[in-house]
């Protein structure tokens, strides 16, 4: 009797602690991540049997609103996959919960994209990690290159190069073009023309966002180039009014030379494009140099969470090998770069282009990013729009104001 | 006054008892309950809400803050919203003449029975049940330099010398809008002016020919005067719509070229939901809803009954 109420004890002890540590957490992704998020957390699920993972995918023009209001509700989800610069906002706004004990406890720590924790971190504690990523880069189309006497495997390293192989691209006519970038396009805008400015050692916020640094030489430059080319025929005119619809679509038509793209677009060229033979390379400086935009997701958690083992169990299988992998061959660089190049081992090298580019690049901080940057109407959208097809003795003047407008939205923020 | 007291005194000493008369009160509140639920749930507390927002500093994420009406202190001076009003006003003629005329020439057209006339009402009217979003992006593909049909075609033409970004300036952008706009709802004003023409008996035209007046004279003098009504709502109806216009120019303009398309709802999404400031988006939601009233009133006035009360 008594062995029998032992075991049964036991078994009840067991149940108990079992209870209390199998935790299920609801997540959020954006849609944009639809290729990568469901295998990751599918394969989390099946690798393990303790915790559970249900993913959400939200549009990602209504994952803020969504968000704002499921926690106001009471209902957040447990963590979210957020769009990187969105992270010093929602920090500020006290909706996350600090992660800085986690991270720091991790023994590849060091290794994590530094660029992505730069954003994460808010006065000093790490709220967001990095999660997944996507760099910004120059791709060039190998056909053109060689029909316009260019040799196909060499992309440009400065910004004469560039206008050099767009002109001669250009010049075989029929509706080709040398150059293309969406000149309406904020968003579009940040990931690909900042790094021709940081190349050159210029920079557009300091003080942690709190200082707006438009106003500088380097800037003024980077218009001027790419105003010269408009103005020297190189871009299709449909440029200026482009919203971001065709950030990748025009490129694809095979009939651009040059633009300035993102790592997602090999992974897309590769598999909806395959006739098209492109090359892969840094976005330059004025005279060498590059840089990239570290672009992708922060892995965030909701400050009313209680589930952290589950969270911290989620984590660590992102960073294993495995999921790192997968996250590599499925539309996203890694973030751990000790084990960036296993994880891309056996991808087109194009990826490792694409990865380097990302490790060393940077992310702009601003907890008005939103306001500034990616609004069709904010000061940086318009700044560029203006400067880029308007004339030369615009630029200055251009430039000015929105310098201003950006430091007085940064001075009135709430 | 006194006379209304004593006539409700004697209804209710002589009339129905008082018991079965609360119970008829009773009955009728209970028919009428579900249309009072839905204004209370759906117009009413989504309305107060929207009021007691506005007074708070109100972030999409985070606490709101009471503030007072500084919300509405700091909507004085806030530049972007007085411009986008004033283009949305600018806009809201600009369609209203077009779509009441256009819908005004097609009623003409459509109203009398002859061949082919159910065809011609169905084809006008067809627009008028896409959605402004559909609607605005096919138009935004039509009106695409590089991958469009305008453009393109003016070229082939001989029209245009090479081809021209219609929604790189300010001009061809919001004619082309505006021109989308009118394309979409004109079938809609077409109906409304319609059934105006329609009620007008047709002696009156009979006589006014016998008379030996011309087209314009019978225009003006009789069918004019007659859809005054339904001019009243088609007119409200339109100004109403184009104040509030918002999907067109998100979509095909985002606003531009350069900012100089933003209209009055447009500024309060940004503020709203970009800028994530929904306490003063909602401080300038109530500002624009007196407006609107505001305007409304004034369009009663104009089109109300002049005549001498009989």
């Amino acid at each position: 009797m008594k062995k029998w109420l032992c075991g049964v004890g036991g078994v009840l002890a067991a149940l108990v602690a079992g209870a209390a540590q199998a935790e299920t957490i609801t997540m959020w992704a954006r849609s944009d991540d639809s290729t990568f998020m469901p295998k990751l957390v599918d394969a989390f699920n099946k690798s393990q049997s303790l915790h559970k993972v249900e993913l959400q995918i939200v549009p990602v023009n209504e994952l803020v609103q969504k968000y704002a209001v499921a926690a106001a509700g009471g209902s957040a989800p447990d963590a979210l996959s957020l769009d990187l610069i969105y992270t010093p906002a929602f920090a500020a706004a006290g909706q996350l919960k600090d992660l800085t004990d986690i991270a720091k406890s991790m023994p590849y720590f060091e290794a994590l994209s530094k660029a992505h924790l730069s954003v994460g971190t808010y006065q000093d504690h790490i709220y967001g990690m990095p999660f997944s990523a996507d760099g910004s880069v120059l791709i060039w189309n190998k056909k053109l290159f060689k029909a316009a006497g260019l040799d196909p495997d060499k992309g440009p390293t400065t910004w004469a190069e560039i206008r050099h192989d767009a002109e001669k691209v250009n010049a075989l006519g029929g509706g080709v073009r040398g150059f293309y970038f969406s000149g309406n396009c904020g968003g579009c805008n940040i990931f690909t023309f900042t790094p021709l400015i940081w190349a050159s050692g210029g920079d557009i916020f300091a003080d942690n966002g709190r200082k707006a640094t438009l106003d500088t030489p380097q800037m003024r430059d980077a218009i001027a180039f790419y105003q010269e080319m408009v103005k020297g025929g190189l871009v299709p005119a449909g440029a200026q009014t482009d919203t971001g619809a065709n950030f990748f679509a025009a490129f694809a038509t095979g009939k651009i030379g040059l633009t300035p793209s993102g790592s997602f677009a090999i992974g897309a060229l590769n598999s909806q494009f395959h006739d098209l033979d492109y090359g892969v390379t840094y976005l330059p400086g004025k005279d060498g140099g590059w840089s990239s935009f570290a672009g992708g997701d922060n892995f965030v958690v909701s400050k009313s969470t209680t589930k952290m083992e589950a969270v911290k169990a989620f984590l660590a299988y992102a960073y294993s090998l495995d999921g790192q992998t997968l996250l590599a061959h499925n539309g996203s660089l890694p973030v751990r770069q000790d084990i960036a190049k296993e994880a891309l081992k056996g991808l087109d090298t194009r990826y490792l282009v694409a990865a380097d580019a990302m490790a060393h690049g940077r992310t702009p901080y601003s907890t008005v990013f939103n306001d500034l940057i990616n609004s069709a109407n904010g000061p940086w959208n318009t700044m560029l729009n203006k400067a880029f097809f308007g004339d030369p003795d615009t630029i200055a003047p251009t430039v000015r104001n929105a310098q201003d407008a950006m430091q007085s939205i940064i001075d009135t923020a709430p | 006054m006194s006379i209304t007291l004593k006539s409700e005194a004697d209804v209710r000493s002589v009339g129905v008892p008082r018991r079965r008369r609360r119970r008829h009160d009773l009955a009728a509140l209970l028919y009428v309950a579900p249309a009072i639920m839905f204004v209370l749930v759906f117009f009413l507390l989504p309305l107060g809400m929207t009021v007691w927002m506005s007074l708070h500093n109100w972030p999409l994420i985070g606490r709101p803050r009471w503030i007072g009406f500084a919300n509405y202190n700091a909507l004085w001076r806030d530049h972007g919203f007085w411009n986008a009003l004033a283009f949305t006003g600018r806009y809201t003629v600009a369609a209203t003449i077009g779509l009441l005329a256009v819908g005004l020439a097609l009623a003409l057209f459509v109203e009398k029975p002859r061949p082919l006339v159910g065809l011609y009402r169905t084809v006008f009217f067809l627009p008028v049940v896409i959605g402004f979003a559909s609607a605005s992006l096919l138009w935004a593909w039509l009106s695409s330099v590089d991958a469009g049909l305008f453009s393109p075609l003016a070229e082939q033409l001989g029209l245009t010398n090479g081809r021209i970004n219609l929604l790189a300036t300010f001009d061809p952008a919001f004619w082309s809008v505006t021109v989308m706009v009118i394309w979409k709802m004109a079938g809609f004003y077409m109906i409304i002016l319609m059934s105006g023409l329609q009620a007008i008996p047709a002696d009156y035209h009979e006589a006014a020919r016998i008379d030996g007046a011309n087209f314009w004279q019978r225009f003006r003098f009789i069918t004019l005067p007659l859809i005054r009504r339904p001019l009243a709502l088609a007119s409200i109806l339109c100004v109403s719509g184009s104040m509030l216009a918002f999907d067109q120019f998100y979509i095909i303009l985002a606003g531009g070229p350069q900012n100089q398309t933003i209209t009055a709802v447009y500024w309060i999404f940004n503020q709203s939901f970009v800028s994530f400031r929904l306490g003063y988006g909602s401080a300038l939601s109530v500002v624009l809803l007196g407006i609107l009233m505001v305007l409304s009133a004034l369009q009663l006035r104009l089109f109300g009954d002049r005549e001498p009360p009989r």
